[in-house]
């Protein structure tokens, strides 16, 4: 009876398990085919979108957020989240100058030891966390406006000298690789795709990705088979934070000037972009490939609307509606697919 | 008779101002399944918490095999061979069936410098597990865990206890959300690894579950062990009467 009963059910589902499957891919499949129509569309608009010079200007935008993006992606599939990354990109490259003209030391300690402070921050946030258990929305918010603040009485809000370095730590993180006319490539952007591909492969092929997933799909589940979901946790934190402080020295280092309020809203950004490529908000599944698509969306919506001459200030509008549509678009395929189980 | 696997001595456990668990001794014996029975808040889930390492005890040790263990958390006691089957059968249900299989104790290769999951191999023993557990629809190993009913999602907790060889199985009412089939299947499990010479404790509110897979039977009330008799010793109305407290004497006595 029982047995005729599952024979039916699995004969019915069968095709819609294969439908499902398909489904599910599409959390990246969407992002992509939208950035496809928006590139084509920004094109046939105004044609310097594609332009080499457009593409090569581009290209040294994204990386950081981008590396920031994927740090976030991690620590959103294991269910928690970050907002003192913002924070964060403003203060280490600060620190690193502030520290840097008072000659107290070479540039290079000065580089150690903001990377050293951005994970004693990832640390302290992934502390509080799991051992006081505090919500990481609001502990990160704290963080947030303790290292905004540190960052702003350091230097009285002023922004600090930077064209007095010339260390071969700028030629590794942000330096001209190649150039072509009017085409040129920053090792960033080799950062970016080393620490994505790292990260991918981290995810989805080692023991630590299987337990980050754990962790933000069914942390008890987890615990109960002996992930030390505390542990995945910190990590985690402390590899945003890192990545953020790194992101932040990117982008001083590349236009030359550290201002204390650089990154503001960027935690915001970097989440938009997290999820719009299909990483689940509350944890559970994650998506290196979709962070880096909507890294590449948002980007290119930021750039594109100026090159087909919409002010820059309606942005926003435009980013706010893309997140929208992805969100609705993957709660409507999450609903289906529990709906069809 | 077979020797004792574990014994769990003078275990006493209180959580705020509640004495959930008042020096219990407890042991199972090698090739056994023991039944632990209580009403709700007797301790019951308490005591395998403990012995799976989800919660310590604020007194009391531990005897495994003989030797005096320290379980302080769920890794430890997985690494001794005792496994937990809870009622919700505690899978992640946005990972496949085989990266649940596995969670916590990964299969890898070494690819240059990093461990690389063996995917091939985790897929490879999901189908061959699925089978011996007598799931005989073809499940995808790499399908998520809300393919799957019930009773088959019982049975991929139940195929982790058969791969890792447990020596010790601990069942936290599986039998709960399960049909009559799949309750059977479960009871079946539970003889089957007796005959491979492991042990099993088997929580259940469904006393005649009990009765038809156990040897023996450990009642608790109020955080204390009111009874430990072998199964033939006793009836089910008798043992009603013990968990809710109407009947005392003998049992008490059958406890040293």
């Amino acid at each position: 009876m029982t047995s005729q009963g599952d024979s039916v059910i699995v004969s019915v589902n069968r095709p819609s398990g294969r439908a499902l499957e398909k489904l599910t891919s599409i959390r990246e499949l969407g992002p992509f085919a939208l950035l496809i129509v928006l590139s084509a569309v920004f094109n046939f608009a105004g044609p310097a979108f594609l332009s080499t010079m457009n593409i090569s200007n581009m290209l040294s935008y994204v990386p950081e957020l981008g590396i920031m993006a994927l740090g976030m992606t991690l620590l959103m599939t294991a269910g928690e989240i970050d907002l003192s990354v913002g924070a964060l990109f403003g203060f280490c490259p600060v620190l690193m100058f502030v520290l840097y003209n008072q000659r107290v030391m070479p540039f290079e300690a000065c580089f150690v030891v903001v990377m050293l402070a951005a994970i004693v921050i990832g640390l302290a946030n992934g502390l509080i966390v799991t051992k006081v258990r505090a919500s990481s929305l609001i502990t990160t918010i704290g963080m947030m406006l303790i290292v905004r603040g540190t960052g702003l009485y350091i230097t009285s809000g002023f922004p600090q000298a930077t064209w007095q370095t010339e260390s071969w730590i700028k030629e590794v993180v942000v330096g001209i690789v190649a150039r072509a006319g009017d085409f040129t490539l920053l090792a960033s952007l080799f950062w970016f795709i080393g620490l994505a591909v790292i990260l991918h492969f981290v995810l989805n092929n080692v023991r630590f990705g299987n337990w980050i997933l754990a962790t933000g799909g069914n942390v008890k589940a987890a615990r109960a088979r002996g992930v030390d979901t505390d542990r995945v946790k910190i990590i985690l934190f402390v590899l945003c934070a890192t990545l953020s402080g790194f992101a932040g020295v990117m982008d001083t280092l590349r236009i030359e000037a550290a201002y204390p309020i650089a990154g503001t809203g960027y935690e915001l950004e970097v989440i938009a972009m997290v999820v719009i490529g299909g990483t689940l908000l509350y944890g559970g599944r994650g998506t290196i490939i979709g962070t880096v698509i909507g890294v590449l969306l948002l980007r290119t919506i930021r750039n594109g609307i100026i090159v087909v001459g919409v002010p820059g200030l309606a942005y926003n509008i435009f980013v706010g509606l893309i997140i929208i549509v992805m969100m609705s678009a993957h709660a409507l395929i999450e609903r289906a697919q529990i709906g069809e189980s | 008779m077979a020797g004792e696997l574990v014994r769990m001595e003078h275990i006493t456990k209180t959580y705020g101002r509640v004495q959930a668990l008042q020096d219990v001794t407890v042991t199972v014996n090698e090739r056994e399944i023991l039944g632990l029975v209580g009403d709700n808040g007797a301790g019951k889930s308490t005591l395998v918490k403990i012995l799976s390492g989800a919660t310590r005890a604020d007194s009391g040790t531990i005897y495994f095999k003989g030797n005096r263990v320290k379980i302080e958390n769920t890794g430890d006691a997985i690494t001794l061979g005792i496994e937990t089957i809870y009622q919700d059968s505690a899978l992640v249900t946005q990972l496949s069936v085989a990266r649940n299989l596995f969670l916590g104790r990964e299969p890898t290769r070494r690819i240059g410098l990093t461990d690389v999951l063996d995917k091939g191999y985790m897929k490879s023993q999901t189908r061959s597990l699925l089978k011996r557990v007598g799931i005989t629809k073809d499940i995808d190993p790499d399908a998520p865990i809300t393919a799957l009913s019930g009773g088959e999602r019982q049975s991929i907790a139940i195929a982790r206890a058969m791969f890792f060889e447990a020596d010790l199985i601990i069942m936290d009412e599986p039998t709960n959300n399960l049909g009559v089939e799949e309750s059977q299947g479960v009871l079946r499990f539970m003889r089957a690894a007796r005959e491979e010479g492991r042990s099993s404790i088997f929580i259940t509110h469904n006393i005649y579950h009990v009765f038809q897979a156990v040897d023996r039977i450990v009642v608790l009330r109020r955080g204390k062990m009111v009874a430990d008799v072998m199964r033939d010793d006793t009836t089910i109305e008798e043992t009603e009467k013990v968990i809710t407290g109407l009947v005392d004497t003998r049992y008490s006595a059958a406890v040293q």
